[in-house]
């Protein structure tokens, strides 16, 4: 606990140091994946529900605050929580029904469901379609600006993470294992496995949607190409099954990971043999860490921490 | 409208075919083994290479290269299934999760090593027929598209006799229905799956070739292709060859209808909307038993 | 014990973590990051321009999809400006110092070219942008260079971009998608009218690009009297050509326009082909401007009119070694359209910092808003959006040659229209 103050802390009054705005764009987009790999988590994996389908609230989050603030001028510091609130929505029609699927019939319908959702926002009215929306800049100075979406992120990675770490620990999050590990004993038990899914489902849309929506601020220029990109779902997917999809921990690390090798093949290596590598690293890592990062690192960081984390890897039923 | 319908709905059925070849080897090894192979059409696009430059450098027709893909791309499969995917079932909690980001990896190496060989150009398949038509009254059938459908019922035919009629084809489909069940009863466990692999990969090869004959490609259209993969298989069910022929057929004729009668943008919202409230009443595919 | 330290040993996994990271920023080493209330050595502060020392080079960065499906194209527009470069170099350089590029890879990503933008102007702190590609991963850099002051000369991202009032950004000439068909529409006007088609059918990819090449075809087909029979957008991938084809042709459609990518014209043309569908006057957008159109689809892609803002037969000063520079390094017949961009706007850029004599943006910027400037694409004057004059050649491929039909003081070749049937 003490620890991840300490870490905390650090991050938070990292700007002190007047890194360079790229350091902090790149931190805060770190931050937003570790945030999105959590909340992606709390659904895919304490249930086994893999979502290929994150970047539709992601994208749906975006065009909220994006909308208000182009025609409403609502600043989306406000407005991020309407977005995570237009996400649940849509989590909520569509969550019933999907959540009926099994295994990799999930995942194909999310993905399919955020192509589809892509389109209409490409075609409807009022999003400026296909030439994309450009919002007006905060405005503050460059690095005061970076600042703040750097601190926002951070507190958006922080959010996601202490909710993935609460469910993970109540018996709420004990109901999830039970139906990861089993869904039909765990529905004979008495668990309200449909009630369950959803309420993790909705939460992980909303976390996922107000991300999204401080995004769209970010990046100034916005088109549904970038937010329903099938290739953030797969990111995110990525990042927590990298870390370990099992505990809170594991998406953070497999998101600070993942980001910081991609980021060093980018600017180190020439184009195609970076890309190559990380595909390398990939397949490797699935070999020789099958379950991810943490579940290979759990022993090791327990002993770090010097403290019981008794569901750093929970024994499987 | 009646002319536009007929044309549409004639060449939606010739594209659906390709695209039921290209799907029907990634539904096999999903359901016989778990595994969501994400490389197959990086396969597929391999193979579309492989065609293309046999015949703008021998001009070989790359139909007739099939007799040399078919054989490379099976031992290819069990070589795939040997070194990466038997190690990763022996040691993953979760086959179907694992084997994803495996052949992730796989499809992003094979993507940009082919770049690195091929330069990033599009490339265009020319054949002695492309471009050429048969006309039945004033509806033209391409005779790209005529081939690649002959070629793509005549794999699903011979795969569809294979699984339901040979022995070993048997094994293959008790592996699928109930691994432990089958393993009790004396299959060779790794011999069914390096088979599978090999089968998969090889109708990659020539779902990549059919491809080819219809599309242009570039080192990154195998994503563009794995989408077509993915609503094939979760509307044939997975495993199910003749399902997958099915849904490849549904699939074109939804295009080529709807772009009849609805404005194009909203043409691929339409097959996605169809695909899940189908999946919503059906929820394991069309030919669910 | 345990306690006291273990927490130590996190300070340095954390101190490891850390360093990892900024290694990565590529700022100097960092004052051990150990202790949270000791502040970094303030590694990457944004110093004031510090006087440059004599023949340290200009640095020049931005980032380009080297991978990814915009892979093809980028690399032409990475031969631009490396060719650029190493002219420069070898004629002593921009204001007698040499010039380093620096572009990294944003693997067709919009998300990574605006956080490579960010990089290249506050890590590697180059003294000048190059612009990116496509106009998505263009406008949203636009954003960036203009929230950091500093020009930005690219394609741009269509009207649309230009007109955000961003001050920093030049189109030197932009990849305008409403400006396309200007020089279709300018020769038609002179066609008499009873030569002229009298229907149109018009598919356009959904895109920001199709998008704003079909902003101003109806209006502009209205005033040539041409009727407007069909106009749809599609989505991309295209996965048929052949209900655009036949609703076109059940339309008798006798001018066709399809603004799409390669992929989608290629199946376009090759479904028109199969289905016997013979216009009078064919128009292709993007998708025909790229080497492969000629290469790859050889005779079928012949006659077909398209648009451009550089041409590797324009009259100008330099086109002709560009030329003879693909050749004989690329192997390339001609130099390809985008090519002659990548070297274009590097030209544009250095007119303007050989203009202003400094390295200063604003300068650089206001230099640029009122002086005339000359680049292989032409000369030019900007406006207040950066943008030159509204102008666009017409080209057709004819026999296997990309050909300029409009204005006439430029024409290489007298059009072939109507188009012959396909087969003859």
């Amino acid at each position: 606990m003490l620890v991840g103050l300490a870490i905390l802390l650090v991050l938070a009054l990292l700007p002190l140091a007047r890194p360079s705005t790229y350091f902090l764009g790149f931190m805060l987009i770190l931050f937003m994946y570790a945030a999105l790999a959590s909340s992606w988590n709390i659904l895919g994996g304490f249930t086994g529900y893999l979502s290929f389908g994150h970047a539709a609230f992601f994208g749906l989050g975006a065009y909220t605050t994006a909308l208000l603030l182009f025609y409403l001028k609502w600043s989306p510091f406000w407005t991020m929580p309407l977005g995570g609130l237009v996400a649940a929505v849509f989590a909520a029609l569509v969550g019933y029904p999907c959540l009926r699927l099994r295994g990799p019939y999930f995942s194909l319908v999310t993905l399919i469901l955020t192509l589809a959702v892509s389109i209409i926002i490409l075609n409807a009215p009022w999003t400026k379609g296909a030439f994309g929306m450009f919002l007006p800049f905060p405005p503050v100075d460059i690095f005061t600006n970076h600042v703040i979406f750097y601190e926002v992120m951070l507190a958006l990675m922080v959010l996601a993470a202490l909710v993935a770490r609460q469910i993970e620990r109540s018996k709420l999050g004990m109901g999830l294992a039970a139906i990861r590990e089993n869904e039909d004993v765990a529905q004979t038990l008495g668990v309200n496995v449909t009630w369950l899914k959803m309420e993790v489902f909705l939460i992980s849309a909303f976390l996922t949607g107000m991300i999204g929506g401080i995004y769209s601020y970010y990046i100034s220029y916005l088109h549904p190409s970038f937010v329903f990109d099938t290739l953030i779902s797969i990111n995110i997917v990525l990042m927590a099954l990298f870390g370990g999809r099992l505990t809170w921990l594991g998406p953070l690390l497999g998101a600070s990971i993942l980001s910081v090798v991609n980021e060093i093949l980018t600017l180190q290596v020439e184009a195609q043999l970076a890309r190559i590598v990380f595909g390398l690293l990939l397949i490797g890592v699935i070999i020789f860490l099958p379950d991810g990062i943490m579940a290979a690192a759990a022993p090791f960081i327990r002993r770090l921490l010097g403290q019981s984390r008794r569901r750093l890897r929970p024994s499987s039923g | 409208m009646l002319y536009e319908l007929v044309q549409s709905t004639v060449s939606g059925l010739l594209i659906g075919a390709a695209f039921a070849v290209l799907s029907v080897g990634f539904s096999l090894t999903w359901g016989v083994t778990q595994v969501l192979n994400i490389a197959h059409a990086a396969f597929a696009l391999l193979a579309a290479y492989l065609g293309y430059f046999a015949s703008s450098y021998f001009q070989v027709d790359p139909v007739l290269v099939l007799v040399v893909i078919v054989p490379l791309f099976f031992v290819l499969g069990v070589g795939i299934h040997q070194v990466l995917i038997k190690i990763t079932a022996q040691r993953a909690h979760d086959l179907a999760l694992s084997s994803m980001i495996l052949t992730f990896g796989l499809a992003v190496v094979m993507e940009n090593v082919m770049q690195v060989l091929w330069t990033p150009d599009p490339r265009v398949l020319k054949t002695s027929y492309t471009g050429k038509a048969i006309f039945v009254g004033p509806i033209a059938i391409a005779t790209t598209h005529l081939i690649s459908f002959v070629l793509a019922m005549l794999t699903i035919a011979l795969l569809y006799v294979f699984v339901h009629h040979t022995l070993t084809g048997k094994a293959v489909r008790a592996v699928w229905q109930n691994p432990t069940g089958a393993a009790l009863s004396g299959v060779n466990m790794g011999r069914v799956t390096n088979i599978t692999y090999g089968i998969a990969v090889a109708t990659a090869g020539i779902g990549g070739v059919v491809m080819s004959l219809i599309y242009t490609f570039d080192p990154s259209t195998d994503m563009v292709w794995l989408v077509y993969i993915f609503l094939v298989v979760i509307l044939g069910g997975v495993g199910s060859v003749l399902g997958a022929l099915l849904a490849g057929l549904i699939i074109g004729l939804t295009v080529g209808i709807s772009g009849v009668f609805i404005p194009l943008v909203w043409v691929n919202l339409v097959l996605f909307l169809a695909l899940i409230l189908l999946l919503l009443l059906r929820p394991s595919g069309l030919l669910q038993r | 014990m345990k306690r006291s330290w273990l927490p130590q040993r996190w300070y340095v996994f954390l101190a490891v973590g850390l360093l990892l990271v900024l290694a990565s920023a590529c700022a100097p080493p960092p004052a051990a990051p150990a202790a949270p209330a000791q502040p970094e050595a303030p590694a990457a502060t944004e110093a004031p321009a510090q006087p440059a020392a004599p023949k340290a080079p200009i640095k020049i960065g931005c980032s380009l999809p080297q991978t990814g499906p915009f892979a093809e194209t980028a690399a032409w527009i990475q031969r631009g400006y490396e060719q650029w470069a190493e002219e420069i170099n070898a004629s002593g350089g921009l204001l007698g110092r040499p010039v380093e590029l620096i572009i990294y890879d944003d693997e067709s990503s919009a998300e990574n070219a605006v956080s490579l933008l960010n990089r290249v102007i506050t890590a590697d702190k180059v003294d000048l942008l190059c612009g990116g590609y496509p106009g998505t991963a263009a406008a949203a850099q636009m954003a960036v260079a203009e929230k950091h002051q500093m020009v930005y000369v690219s394609m741009g991202g269509h009207m649309a971009s230009f007109e955000q009032g961003y001050t920093y950004s030049f189109g030197a000439p932009p990849l305008m998608g409403q400006w396309w068909y200007d020089g279709l529409f300018r020769w038609l006007e002179t066609v008499p009218p009873e030569e002229r088609p009298t229907k149109a059918a018009v598919f356009t990819m959904n895109n920001p690009i199709g998008a704003s090449v079909v902003d101003l075809i109806p209006t502009e087909l209205e005033n040539l009297g041409i009727e407007l029979v069909v106009n749809e957008l599609y989505d991309l991938p295209l996965a048929d050509a052949a209900p655009l084809v036949s609703k076109a042709k059940a339309a008798e459609a006798d001018m066709f326009f399809s603004n799409g990518f390669f992929a989608d014209g290629v199946q376009t043309v090759q479904a028109m082909k199969a289905l016997d569908y013979n216009p009078k006057l064919f128009a292709q957008a993007v998708g025909s401007i790229i080497p492969a159109w000629v290469e790859e689809l050889g005779p079928d892609g012949d006659y077909v009119f398209s648009g451009t803002a550089i041409h590797f037969k324009l009259p100008y000063e330099g086109i002709d070694h560009l030329n003879q520079v693909a050749q004989e390094k690329y192997d390339s017949p001609v130099a390809p359209t985008y090519f002659l961009f990548g070297y274009a706007w590097m030209q544009a850029l250095q007119r303007g910092v050989e203009g202003a004599g400094t390295l200063d943006q604003t300068a650089i910027r206001d230099w640029l808003k009122s002086h005339e400037i000359t680049t292989v694409a032409g000369t030019f004057t900007f406006d207040e959006r950066g943008l030159p004059p509204p102008y666009n050649f017409l080209t057709q491929v004819i026999d296997g040659q990309v050909e300029l039909i409009w204005p006439p003081e430029v024409r290489t070749h007298e059009p072939v229209y109507p188009k012959p049937p396909w087969g003859q």
